[in-house]
C-alpha cells in the first residue's frame, strides 16, 4: 500500500491495484510515471498475481500528457519527454504478471498508449477511447493500435481521431467487456484474479510470447 | 466503389457490388466505408495480392476465410470482419461520406502521411525499430506550426486554422 500526490496503490487478495488520481482528467504526471513504477516494483515482493491499472473519478482513465507542458517542448527537451513515456509503457509490457486496465472514462492520447500497452482492457459504459493526437497536430499509439488490431481499425482510430464509444470498442475487440460505471472494479477484479489464479511462470511466459509474436522473422 | 482523396489519405465508398479489381482497390484505400446494399467478392481479383493485403488489414484467419472461402459476402459481413469500419443506410451513405472527409479536411495535413509511416513500420519493423520511427515523426510534429496553433486553438477554444507547415 502506498501513495503520492497523485497516485494510490494497495493489494487485496492476491491483485495489486493503482489509481492514476491526478483530476479532473488524470493527465499522466512524473508523479504518477513514479508512482506506476513504485507500485509495481512493490507488488514484487507482495505475491501478486496480476494488476488493476484505473483513474480517479469517472470523467477519465488517463488523458495523456499535459497539452501545457507539451507547448513548451524544444528539440531539446523533446527527446526526455518521449523517453519519459517510453519508460512507463515498458515497464508495463516488460512486467511479469498481466495488467488489466479498468477504463472508467475518456483514454485519449498517451492515456490511449497506456490502455493499450494493458494486456487485458475492461471497460465502463462510460469509456471513450480516442488516438487524437491528429488533431493536434501530432501522433501517438500508431505502434500499439496498428500491433494489436487489424490495419484497417488501427488507420481508422489514428486518421480521424475520433472518439469511439464503449459498445463500439467492445465489437472489435478493443475493450474486452463492458459493464456500468458501479461495477467496473468488480469486473477488472474478477479478470485479475482469473488470471492470478493460473500458474504465474506459465502466465509469464504466455505475457511474453504475444509481446514476441509480431516481431518480424530474422531473414533465413 | 468510388475512390476519394483527402489531404493524401484515401478513402473508398461502396455502394453495390465491388467485385474483382474494384474489392483489390478498396482494400488499397486507407479508409473503407459503406452503405447497407453494399456486397463484396475476391472474384476475379488478384488472390495472392488481396490475400497479403487482407492479412495485414484482417489478420490471417479472416485473410483466409475471405480469399479462400470465395464467398460474396454482405455489408453486415464486410463489418464483421474488419474489410469495412462504417456501414449505414444506403440513404445515408452521402452524409457520412461528408462527415468524413470533413472530419480528414478539419486535420493539420502534416500529421496524416506521418500517421501511415508509422502504421506501416509497426508492421514491417521490430517493435523497437517502430517506436523509433514514431519518435522521429513525434519530434518533427512538436516542431511545427500547426501543432503549435492547435494547442492554442484548444486552449483559447476556438477551432485551429492549419497552414501545413
Amino acid at each position: 500500500m502506498g501513495d503520492n500526490a497523485q497516485t494510490r496503490w494497495w493489494t487485496d487478495a492476491g491483485v495489486g491495484y493503482v489509481v492514476i488520481d491526478n483530476p479532473p482528467m488524470n493527465v499522466l504526471s512524473d508523479e504518477n510515471r513514479r508512482g506506476i513504477r513504485t507500485a509495481l516494483e512493490e507488488f514484487r515482493g507482495q505475491d501478486v498475481g496480476a494488476v488493476v491499472l484505473t483513474g480517479a473519478g469517472d470523467r477519465a482513465f488517463c488523458a495523456g500528457a499535459d497539452l501545457g507542458e507539451e507547448k513548451h517542448l524544444t528539440d531539446d527537451t523533446v527527446g526526455r519527454f518521449l523517453s519519459r513515456g517510453e519508460q512507463t509503457f515498458r515497464i508495463l509490457r516488460d512486467y511479469e504478471r498481466p495488467i488489466v486496465g479498468a477504463i472508467n472514462g475518456w483514454a485519449m492520447g498517451g492515456g490511449l498508449v497506456l490502455a493499450l500497452w494493458c494486456d487485458v482492457r475492461v471497460g465502463s459504459t462510460r469509456a471513450k477511447l480516442g488516438a487524437v493526437g491528429v488533431k493536434v497536430g501530432l501522433m501517438a499509439s500508431n505502434v500499439q493500435l496498428s500491433r494489436l488490431f487489424p490495419e484497417g481499425r488501427a488507420r481508422d482510430m489514428l486518421l480521424t481521431g475520433r472518439t469511439v464509444e464503449a459498445e463500439e470498442a467492445h465489437r472489435f475487440g478493443l475493450l474486452s467487456s463492458v459493464v456500468a460505471p458501479e461495477r467496473l472494479l468488480d469486473e477488472a477484479t474478477a479478470w485479475a484474479r482469473g488470471m492470478a489464479q493460473r500458474p504465474r511462470d506459465a502466465v509469464a511466459a504466455a505475457k511474453r510470447a504475444v509481446n514476441l509474436a509480431l516481431e518480424p522473422e530474422p531473414a533465413p | 466503389m468510388r475512390r476519394l482523396d483527402v489531404g493524401g489519405i484515401a478513402i473508398a465508398v461502396v455502394d453495390g457490388a465491388c467485385i474483382g479489381q474494384d474489392f483489390e482497390r478498396a482494400l488499397d484505400a486507407d479508409i473503407r466505408l459503406a452503405a447497407d446494399t453494399a456486397t463484396f467478392s475476391a472474384e476475379g481479383a488478384d488472390l495472392s495480392a488481396c490475400g497479403r493485403r487482407l492479412a495485414r488489414l484482417l489478420g490471417e484467419a479472416r485473410a483466409k476465410e475471405i480469399v479462400l472461402g470465395a464467398r460474396t459476402f454482405d455489408a453486415a459481413n464486410a463489418l464483421r470482419l474488419g474489410v469495412v469500419t462504417r456501414v449505414v443506410p444506403s440513404a445515408a451513405l452521402p452524409e457520412a461520406v461528408r462527415e468524413l472527409t470533413d472530419t480528414l479536411a478539419a486535420l493539420p495535413p502534416l500529421a496524416l502521411p506521418a500517421v501511415r509511416a508509422a502504421v506501416r513500420a509497426a508492421r514491417d519493423l521490430t517493435h523497437d525499430a517502430a517506436l523509433a520511427v514514431e519518435h522521429e515523426q513525434f519530434r518533427r510534429l512538436v516542431a511545427t506550426r500547426d501543432h503549435k496553433a492547435a494547442v492554442e486553438a484548444f486552449f483559447a477554444r476556438r477551432a485551429p486554422v492549419f497552414t501545413g507547415e
